[in-house]
Parts: C-alpha cells; sequence; structure tokens
C-alpha cells in the first residue's frame, strides 16, 4: 500500500497551475486523488499486460509508451 | 475352393436372413449351420449375384483378385474364433482363403483385429500389427506393401483413425513433422519498429520543417546579435559559436554604453533568438541547445548586467538614453528584437539580475511564440518602445502571455523559469511578482504538455493530429531529462555570480515561490510500482511521469467543462463523480463508494462517504464543510 496520504496541496496547487479560475470543492480533490489512482492503476496493468506479451520480466519504457496510446482515457 | 466357396456362401446366407430366403435355402437361426452345409452346391450358382451387391462382395472381390498376401488372415482366424457365428464366417473367410493363399506366411500374434470385416470395433493395437508387419518386411517385400495397402483400405472401411498415420509413418512420409510456428516476439518487434519508423519520419519532417524556419530566422539573429563576444565567455554552444562570430564585426563602432546596453540587448537577443531556434527545431536539440544556451545566457547575462548596472544603476536619465538609442535600433530589428528591447526596458529600469533573467526568459518564450504572432509583436514593441512605467509593460507582457495561451512552449518556459525562479529567490520587487505572476499566468495557460504543443506546432505544419501521440511518446525522453540536468546546471551559474554581486538586490524577502507544483515523481513511481507487481524500468518512469503530466491537464480541462456546462465556478463532487462514469470507472454496477471504499485510505473514506450514525446525525456533517469556508 502506500504509506503516504493523497498529496492534497500538490493536487490543488496542479490544478490551480492549469487553471486559475478554477475552484475545487473541500472534498474534491480526494476524489481526484481517487481518479489518478485509478488512472495509474489502469495504466500499470496494461504496461504490466504488454510486458507479459514480450515475455519481459521487467516492464520497459516502450511498454509503458504502447500502454499509454492505448489507455487515452477511455 | 469349393468348400471354401461353399463355406463362405453359408455364412453369408447365415449373416442375411433376405437373402436366404430370397435365395429360398434354409431360415435364420440354427438351422443355418446344418443348412449351410447342405446346399452348398447350390449356392454356388447365385453366388456372383449376391456377391456383387455388398461391399463386402466387393472386398472379396479385391481380395481375391489381389495376389494373395495376407499374412494376417491365420491369425484372424484365430481371432475371430471367439467371435460370435455372425462375425465369425467372414473372418473365416478370409483367414481360409490367406491360408489357402499363402501357405508360406508365418502366422503373426499381433494385433489381428484390424482385418477384422466387422464394423464393431474393438481396440485396435495397430503399432503392434506394425511391428509385426514390419518384421515380415524383409521376407515379404511385396506382401508387406499389398498388406500396406490392404490394411488402408480397411482400415478405412473399418473407420478406425489412427491406422493410416501409423501405416503411412512406416512406409511414406508424406506429411512434414513440424509446421513452422509464427514467431510472435519477432512479429511484435516488427510491428513496434514499423511504429517507431514512422515516428521518426514525423520527427524527421518535424526537424525538417523547423529547421527551414530556423534558417530563415538566423540572418536577422545574427545582425543582431553583435558585441557579445567583447563581453562573452567562451562558449561551448554551437549555435552561440556561430551567432557570436557575426555579432562581433557589427557593433564595433558603437559607443560603450550603447554598445553594452545593446550587448545586454544583444545577450538577450541571443538568447531569445536560440530560444527561437531551438524551439523551433527538434525537441531534444532543443532541450539541449536551450540548455546550452540558457547557462550561456545566464552567464553572459551576469556579465552584461554588472556592466549595465554599473553603468545604469540609479540613473534614471541613463536608463532613458539607453531606452533611446536601444529603441533606434531595436525599431530596426525584427519583432524578436523588439521584445529584446522590451526586456531591456525592464533591465535598464535598474531592476535586478533576476528580474532581467526572468524578463529574458519571458522573452523567450514569448519569441517561442513570435514566430507565430508576428503581426502582434511589432504592436507590442511599439508599446515598449516608449518609456513606459513597468506595470505598463507588465501588462502588455501580460497581455502577450495570455494570448500565447495555445502556442507557448510549456517545456521551455518550464525548464527557463525553473532556474529562473531559482535565480529569483530573493526578488522582492512588485514588478518581480507582477512578471512572475504573468510567467505563471502563462505557463498557466500555456499547454504544460510539450506534445500538445509539438501537437500544434506539427498542426500549424500540416500534420497529422494523431501523430503527436506518437511524437509526444518519443519526445518525452528527451524533454523531461534533459531539464532536470539543465536546472541544476543553470541555477548553479546564476547563483554564483549573484553572490558575487552586492547584496542589496538579493536581500529582502527570500521567497520560494514553487512555479510548478508538480506531483512528486518519488510519488508516481511508488504507486506505479505497487499498481504494477512487476518490477518496472528507470526509463519507464519517466514516460510515466509524462503521462500524468498529460493527464493532469486533460483533467482540469474536463472538469473545467463539466463545471462550466452546470453554471458553476467550482468543482464539485458530483462533476468529479461524471468524470469517472464518462471514463468507465463508475458504472450502474459499479458505484463511486465502492471505488473509493477500494482505492482510498479509511481516513479520506470519512470524509467522502456521508455515514449515518444514531442521533440524527451524518459524518460528516454538512455543516462542517461549509463552515470550512468562512
Amino acid at each position: 500500500g502506500m504509506r503516504r496520504g493523497a498529496p492534497r496541496g500538490t493536487l490543488r496547487g496542479v490544478l490551480r497551475r492549469h487553471k486559475p479560475q478554477l475552484r475545487l470543492a473541500a472534498s474534491g480533490d480526494l476524489l481526484i486523488h481517487l481518479n489518478f489512482l485509478m488512472f495509474l492503476h489502469r495504466l500499470a496493468e496494461e504496461a504490466r499486460t504488454n510486458a507479459f506479451e514480450n515475455k519481459s520480466k521487467t516492464i520497459k519504457p516502450e511498454h509503458t509508451v504502447a500502454a499509454a496510446k492505448v489507455i487515452k482515457h477511455f | 475352393m469349393d468348400g471354401v466357396r461353399a463355406r463362405r456362401e453359408a455364412r453369408r446366407s447365415g449373416r442375411r436372413s433376405l437373402g436366404d430366403r430370397l435365395r429360398g435355402g434354409p431360415g435364420p437361426g440354427k438351422d443355418n449351420a446344418a443348412a449351410r452345409r447342405a446346399p452348398p452346391r447350390q449356392r454356388l450358382a447365385a453366388f456372383p449375384d449376391l456377391d456383387s451387391d455388398t461391399p463386402r462382395a466387393l472386398l472379396r472381390r479385391v481380395i481375391r483378385n489381389q495376389p494373395q498376401v495376407s499374412p494376417l488372415a491365420p491369425q484372424i482366424a484365430e481371432h475371430k474364433e471367439t467371435e460370435d457365428a455372425q462375425s465369425q464366417p467372414p473372418s473365416r473367410r478370409t483367414s481360409s482363403m490367406g491360408e489357402l493363399q499363402l501357405p508360406d506366411l508365418v502366422p503373426e500374434g499381433t494385433s489381428i483385429a484390424t482385418f477384422r470385416m466387422t464394423r464393431s470395433r474393438k481396440k485396435l493395437s495397430i503399432s503392434e500389427f506394425e511391428r509385426a508387419a514390419d518384421k515380415r518386411l524383409p521376407q515379404n517385400q511385396a506382401h508387406s506393401t499389398l498388406d500396406s495397402t490392404l490394411a488402408r483400405s480397411l482400415h478405412m472401411s473399418l473407420g478406425s483413425v489412427l491406422a493410416p498415420d501409423t501405416v503411412e509413418k512406416r512406409g511414406l512420409f508424406r506429411r512434414p513433422k513440424n509446421r513452422k510456428a509464427i514467431d510472435i516476439a519477432a512479429f511484435e518487434g516488427g510491428v513496434e519498429q514499423n511504429m517507431q519508423r514512422k515516428a521518426q519520419n514525423y520527427l524527421v519532417d518535424l526537424q525538417t520543417a523547423s529547421m527551414i524556419e530556423a534558417a530563415t530566422l538566423t540572418s536577422d539573429a545574427e545582425i543582431m546579435l553583435n558585441n557579445t563576444e567583447l563581453f562573452a565567455q567562451p562558449q561551448s554552444g554551437e549555435q552561440n559559436q556561430k551567432e557570436l562570430p557575426a555579432l562581433e564585426p557589427q557593433l564595433s563602432e558603437s559607443e560603450t554604453p550603447v554598445q553594452r546596453s545593446k550587448i545586454s540587448n544583444a545577450m538577450q537577443e541571443e538568447g531569445k533568438l536560440v530560444g527561437r531556434v531551438s524551439s523551433v527545431g527538434t525537441e531534444e536539440g532543443r532541450t539541449r541547445r536551450y540548455s546550452e544556451e540558457e547557462l550561456i545566457n545566464d552567464r553572459e547575462h551576469v556579465d552584461s548586467m554588472t556592466h549595465v548596472s554599473q553603468k545604469t544603476s540609479a540613473n534614471q536619465g541613463e536608463d532613458e538614453q539607453g531606452h533611446s538609442q536601444q529603441s533606434e535600433p531595436m525599431e530596426q530589428l525584427s519583432d524578436s528584437e523588439e521584445v529584446a528591447g522590451t526586456m531591456e526596458h525592464h533591465t535598464n529600469a535598474g531592476y535586478s539580475e533576476h528580474l532581467e533573467k526572468k524578463l529574458t526568459k519571458k522573452a523567450e518564450s514569448q519569441i517561442i511564440v513570435t514566430p507565430e504572432e508576428g503581426g502582434v509583436a511589432e504592436g507590442r514593441v511599439k508599446h515598449q518602445d516608449s518609456p513606459k512605467a513597468e506595470p505598463e509593460m507588465a501588462t502588455s507582457v501580460r497581455a502577450r502571455s495570455l494570448s500565447r495561451h495555445s502556442h507557448a512552449f510549456s517545456s521551455f518556459e518550464k525548464s527557463g523559469t525553473k532556474p529562473l525562479k531559482e535565480a529569483v529567490e530573493q526578488a522582492d520587487e512588485l514588478e518581480d511578482r507582477a512578471a512572475m505572476g504573468e510567467l505563471d499566468g502563462s505557463e498557466e495557460e500555456s499547454t504544460e504538455d510539450e506534445a500538445e504543443t509539438e501537437g500544434q506546432e506539427s498542426k500549424e505544419g500540416s500534420m497529422k493530429t494523431p501523430m503527436f501521440v506518437r511524437a509526444a511518446a518519443y519526445s518525452p525522453l528527451p524533454l523531461l531529462s534533459t531539464p532536470r540536468p539543465a536546472k541544476p546546471a543553470a541555477q548553479e551559474s546564476p547563483l554564483q555570480p549573484r553572490r558575487a554581486k552586492p547584496v542589496p538586490k538579493s536581500s529582502g524577502t527570500s521567497r520560494k515561490k514553487k512555479r510548478e507544483p508538480a506531483l512528486a515523481s518519488s510519488y508516481i513511481k511508488q504507486i506505479f510500482r505497487h499498481y504494477a507487481k512487476m518490477p518496472v524500468a528507470r526509463d519507464a518512469y519517466k514516460i510515466v511521469e509524462k503521462c500524468c503530466e498529460k493527464y493532469f491537464k486533460q483533467l482540469s480541462d474536463d472538469l473545467e467543462a463539466y463545471a462550466h456546462h452546470a453554471g458553476r465556478k467550482t468543482v464539485e463532487i458530483a462533476d468529479l463523480e461524471l468524470l469517472m462514469r464518462r471514463q468507465g470507472l463508475v458504472t450502474d454496477k459499479m458505484p463511486l463508494h465502492v471505488l473509493i471504499e477500494r482505492y482510498l485510505p479509511l481516513e479520506y473514506r470519512k470524509l467522502l462517504i456521508p455515514v449515518a450514525v444514531s442521533g440524527n446525525k451524518v459524518i460528516p456533517s454538512k455543516s462542517a464543510c461549509l463552515s470550512g469556508r468562512w
């Protein structure tokens, strides 16, 4: 598991950097964190699948690249 | 032979009662046995008619007509003894035939069941049969072949599946043993190579397109980049070296202050130009050149600033003169030069080196955009030429940066502003903050994703949009890796000269503003490693990070769209749930609460999921959320 908590301040800062005029509800950044975790989860799963298909024991950059192309926020 | 035929007939008649009846022979049943022997000779007349009807008859004909080689026949007879009366007659027939025809054959003790004429299937030990047949092979070469053919035909008739293969294996190796399986790994490798080639082709096209632009720009740059060599330190960058010698001859005549100002101007412009050229160039080239130029610019600027500041430190008049002196050449300059003039405005006003550097960075970012907005830059330059208060210039710059929302190369800005940020730690001027705010705004509005910017650039270059994905895929590594080494290197050089300078500039509020709150890379690594459950290569993490940047950008866009669609300026939980629903994470079967419980730690669950407890209370209470806002 993750030892650290969700970086709430950082998430809010990142959002402000992109959209300074946009506000965020009280617990909204937690759900953003959830979405982020699920995104990484999907990306990791896809990269892992790619690595298996290549009969590789480690995830190589090309696996991740291919995974990123596939995922694309379906 | 007659006796054999008679027996055969008798069995036949025994098998087929109809046939017997037709013939008028003895009825089926026990009488057959007696009847068989009774009218053997009578049957002979009807023999040919009956034979022609049935497949057995055909087979019999075949067997009869062929050279009689059936080493198994005697064995068949042996095995058939155990069978019932019906099955026995045909086997006996064949066996007797074999015996009569091939008396010299040694009866085999192996699987004779295959020779059975009956349709009933038994376990056929064909391998044994084959082995036995092979034994006979040297003895009866011709017979063995015949046997094989016979066996094959019989096998077919009997419906045995395995026999033909084994038979064929013995004599005829027709079928190839192994088929070459498709090498999946090689195939996928080939696919990837193809994709890489295509991406490289697009990258090459991009490069060629950009290099053409670069070629056109260098001429202007060379005119402006004069005298840099007087103060410039030995340069390692290639472009800088090219530009510096070009600059040398041009401004040798001008006065020193003008020279110095021009030098600072030129240096800024050089930096800008290099920034522009590098921006136009390939990604990798860009980042490397940029980092080089950054270092060089920083040193140069430091040197020039020392001169300039010494000259115009407290003298506004000098500044104005510098302005006027600079304004003339600036007017002659192209857009980039004009922008440089504005930068010089700021510097001559007596700002700290940090601000100047900031502005150089800003100008660089602006310059990066100028190729796309040349006309606008001219208008701005006119603004800047007139001696205006810095806030005005700041606003103009801000307006410029705002208008450049979609074009700026955030990567450059990022990498540029990062060292700048470090350098400007101690700047405390309002304009500094304003400028920084501007930069922040420009950064915020500019696309942070190099891929996107590159995508847009590629669009302008009449390239397909989907290619940006591939280009992005190949751009991230160099782009991500280079800014980091550039950053520390760039930070060191500005820091050292700054300390050498008198303190008043660097004193005051040392506000360490984090220009870009990006998610900690180690945190991303940790999460990704946990979800991957596999060892991950280090380079793969760079890609993951780039994906995260893209993700956050897209996320912010989506959330803004949803909130705006709802007529709100605040992103609410409902917006986030809508986002997750659209992504397919939340479905009718998978509600949001389940996902929250699955992924988030307990304390966050409590905050997100309202739970009802006794006493008409709900946790978390709505009133608490509201009070938090106050």
